[in-house]
């Protein structure tokens, strides 16, 4: 059974000493930079240097590979192929297949979206590598984030794996009564219908439950609230903001007069 | 002036049509230990959301009468203010993790956070409560993966830490183990001797007998007895009512219509049935 939902692996690296907001907006220069700079490499230079390097950086360069190869060049290949394909620009035909064909212009711009992709998903998967889900909350919630919205994110991350296992108790105990759940896709289907009850409902109780547990803790306390673990943020993330903050006024503004 | 006082309290909750609680008059002392039992149904659950502030600032529902805790009345409170007065636990341990931490160290921590304790101050009150309900070796475990009676004792210690004065128990030991039982008992037993005001709803009898200052008897939300545990717990009036009583007083009961149990008050655990059955003039000879 999965414990919970989180990606991060702890470490001691330089970008796991880095202010949860300084790596968030890292996240969003990385992001905004790959879409809007005005030079065509942008985004690939992004994607093949700059991202390995700083997965590297945060000593998650196996853990990061592994996602890339599994997850990130599948879906960025099949981005590519989609648009490559059915792009309707250009004349220059270099490549055809039947009815299908990829023009220079339409393979140019499916190679440098799918890259952008690439630089999105990666920067937001050593993101998550690198970050504590409730180290990035608590810093957020101390920077003025509603405490409620914060759990309601937080938590979302641990319970969903535990209704994924209670849902596999209630088709355990559903089964051994003697509903079918193997077969066909109609039968599958047809199975999940006694599901759906018991694991809704449960759920909205559980809620009632739960609210009540976290209000005898003083949740809704006007106190102001404070932190059990420390979060850096030195004299370097403030720094670093000013950068990136610096680096994504600086592409938009490229874009705006480049174009 | 009684520390906890319920004057004439009658409850109804938004979608029920009779009332839950009737007509109750309850008062407690400072520091004192009190039992609350009641067959399913009895309003015990009921009571203690009255007590910790949730009937009616939480359920809403009609309420009549008047609470009060420390001197403050509920009436005039917000829940927020009154849960740091106030401490409740309740039954089902899975449903009070709070699901935003990822250890039992930050779990039981995360209601001082909310308070707004001081870091240092916060690490050192939940190493002590850990300690208190011996609960320190599982600090860095996740508390999704403990078992039902661990996570019972993650979430009394997750109350015990913020010190509230009055300590309301549902239930708390419906998952352990005879021995995690009779730890919770003792924890309890040592806070209320320190000044903690404590309202536990147990079945478990035995325990109750010899740990708790006074029971507190309770049938379709209304008191029924109320006294010192070894009157309450032998009255005949409780098995009539469907309350569930020591197997002892059971024996006894029936021995006291032979004629073989001689003393005038009925046992309620192992050791007084014992004594009572080979004392002089008991009867456990024949």
């Amino acid at each position: 059974m999965p414990e919970r939902l989180s990606f991060h692996i702890k470490r001691d690296s330089a970008l796991h000493h880095l202010n949860p907001l300084t790596k968030l907006l890292l996240v969003l220069t990385l992001i905004l930079t790959a879409f809007l700079a005005p030079f065509y490499w942008t985004p690939h230079i992004l994607a093949v240097l700059f991202i390995p390097l700083l997965s590297m950086l945060g000593k998650v360069g196996r853990e990061y590979f592994s996602t890339a190869i599994r997850l990130i060049l599948p879906a960025a290949t099949f981005l590519f192929a989609m648009q490559a394909f059915f792009q309707p620009v250009g004349e220059e035909i270099i490549f055809e297949f039947y009815f299908l064909d990829i023009t220079r212009e339409s393979f140019l711009f499916a190679f440098s979206n799918a890259m952008r992709i690439v630089v999105m998903v990666s920067a937001f998967t050593i993101f998550l590598l690198t970050t504590h889900p409730s180290e990035l909350m608590s810093d957020l919630t101390r920077r003025g984030l509603p405490g409620q919205f914060a759990y309601v994110i937080i938590s979302t991350l641990q319970i969903l794996p535990q209704m994924q296992a209670k849902a596999q108790t209630i088709i355990s105990a559903q089964r051994s009564r003697g509903l079918e759940t193997e077969g066909g896709f109609f039968k599958r289907a047809g199975a999940l219908v006694p599901l759906i009850g018991p694991l809704v409902f449960g759920s909205l109780v559980e809620v009632e439950e739960r609210a009540i547990a976290i209000e005898a803790r003083g949740f809704t306390s006007k106190h102001v609230k404070t932190s059990l673990h420390e979060i850096p943020d030195t004299s370097t993330d403030k720094l670093l903001r000013w950068f990136l903050t610096a680096l994504i006024l600086a592409s938009i503004g490229l874009r705006i007069w480049l174009s | 002036m009684a520390f906890v006082n319920f004057q004439n309290v009658t409850y109804k909750y938004p979608l029920t049509k009779t009332p839950v609680l009737k007509n109750i008059n309850l008062q407690v002392n400072e520091g004192e230990f009190i039992a609350v039992m009641g067959p399913n149904g009895a309003g015990k659950s009921t009571l203690c959301y009255a007590l910790a502030g949730f009937v009616p600032h939480f359920f809403k529902g009609e309420i009549s009468g008047e609470i009060e805790v420390d001197g403050k009345k509920s009436s005039e409170s917000t829940l927020d203010e009154w849960v740091l007065n106030v401490g409740l636990a309740f039954q089902n341990p899975f449903n009070q993790i709070s699901g935003a931490k990822y250890t039992v160290f930050e779990e039981i921590a995360f209601g001082l956070e909310n308070i707004g304790v001081p870091r240092n101050e916060m690490k050192d009150r939940v190493d002590e409560a850990m300690a208190l309900t011996g609960i320190r070796d599982l600090a860095d475990r996740s508390p999704y993966s403990l078992s039902g009676g661990q996570q019972q004792r993650v979430a009394l210690t997750s109350i015990l830490v913020m010190r509230p004065r009055l300590l309301v128990l549902d239930e708390p030991t419906s998952q352990m183990d005879p021995i995690g039982t009779r730890e919770v008992f003792g924890v309890v037993r040592k806070m209320a001797e320190e000044g903690m005001t404590v309202v536990m709803v147990e079945h478990k009898v035995e325990w109750i007998a010899h740990f708790a200052d006074r029971v507190i008897a309770l049938n379709e939300g209304q008191v029924l007895m109320e006294g010192k545990p070894n009157e309450v717990l032998t009255a005949d009036l409780l098995p009539e009512k469907g309350f569930g009583i020591s197997r002892y007083t059971s024996v006894a009961r029936q021995a006291q219509q032979q004629g073989l149990w001689k003393q005038k008050q009925l046992p309620v655990t192992l050791f007084e049935a014992a004594e009572g059955f080979t004392s002089k003039g008991g009867g456990g000879s024949n």
